[in-house]
């Protein structure tokens, strides 16, 4: 489900079979690496669009988490910890973090939920059945990984 | 000349009363029009979309079809796509919508091994049977939607989905 008014209200009637949130992580730079940043802010919006498509009965996919690139890894990570928190509070039994910056992967050890990792691939110079293709390619590797989850943790 | 002459008062009324009429009418055509206008609206969902697949290429194991096409959220216009899977039943085409009856996942053909050969959504552990059926105990309640088909130049072309009656 999509943090949308009408999609939210269809979570909250069936929160029981709801279990999973999915946060994407957006790493905003503000300068020379500004295009990198934008590049994979769409990468990620794309695939867990899709991501969503094909698990919108399970979870309930949050507004991105964004924070500034040069910012304290220590003072993001809290911020993180902190709707982490929320989150497992309101009856979520999962929680799945989607990003692309590679400083998470030493961060994943702090934290409940399970951090996904995908480079970024540059989405402008494909056409959109291409797009489409890849996208596809890339949640069925995360239905992999979601069933596990699901299937440990039952 | 006639030799009935038309008096001021005669012409005066026959215009007041041609203008008032113009007036009356430009004032109950539009209510008129608005209240008929469900019944000369086009019926909506008549529209059917082009897909990429040939309908000579379909066999009886089903496959996934994308198509794509615009839609309208007030101002704003997006291409969305749309999946089915399709397969041929004897020489009938049998076009299922992939969204699961539970809570909207996308259900996949032949996925679980436990299973085999039934749609399955991995969501909930939720099952169909080939033609779409739910299997009673699995989570969903209702069959897999129908798309409406039509087959143009060769190529498959879909309508709007349309839910079933409870099996």
């Amino acid at each position: 489900m999509k943090w949308i008014s009408q999609e939210v209200e269809t979570y909250l009637n069936a929160k029981e079979y709801v279990d999973t949130a999915v946060v994407p992580l957006y790493s905003v730079a503000i300068g020379g690496e500004m295009k990198e940043s934008a590049e994979a802010a769409e990468f990620i919006g794309l695939l867990t669009t899709h991501l969503e498509r094909q698990f919108t009965g399970r979870i309930l996919l949050f507004p991105p988490f964004t924070y500034l690139k040069n910012d304290s890894g220590e003072k993001v990570l809290g911020e993180l910890k902190n709707w982490e928190v929320n989150i497992l509070e309101a009856e979520f039994k999962h929680v799945f973090y989607i990003t692309s910056d590679i400083e998470w992967r030493t961060r994943e050890n702090e934290l409940d939920g399970a951090v996904i990792w995908v480079p970024s691939i540059p989405l402008e110079q494909m056409n959109d059945s291409q797009k489409l293709k890849m996208m596809d390619s890339q949640v069925k590797q995360l239905l992999a990984l979601f069933t596990q989850k699901w299937h440990q943790k039952a | 000349m006639s030799k009935e002459r038309v008096s001021r008062r005669q012409f005066l009324s026959y215009t007041l009363t041609g203008v008032g009429g113009f007036m009356a009418a430009g004032m109950l055509m539009p209510m008129v029009r608005f209240a008929v206008d469900p019944v000369l609206k086009a019926e909506a969902g008549g529209d059917f979309i082009a897909t990429p697949k040939k309908v000579s290429e379909l066999t009886d194991e089903p496959v996934r079809v994308d198509f794509t096409f615009k839609q309208k959220d007030a101002w704003y216009e997006s291409d969305v796509t749309e999946s089915a899977w399709v397969y041929k039943d004897g020489d009938k085409i049998i076009a299922l919508s992939p969204v699961c009856k539970h809570l909207g996942c996308t259900v996949n053909w032949n996925s679980d091994k436990e299973h085999p050969e039934q749609f399955f959504c991995p969501c909930h552990y939720g099952r169909y049977t080939k033609d779409g059926t739910n299997i009673p105990g699995t989570p969903p309640l209702h069959p897999l939607d129908v798309y409406p088909y039509k087959e143009k130049d060769g190529f498959l072309y879909l309508g709007k989905a349309k839910p079933r009656k409870e099996a």
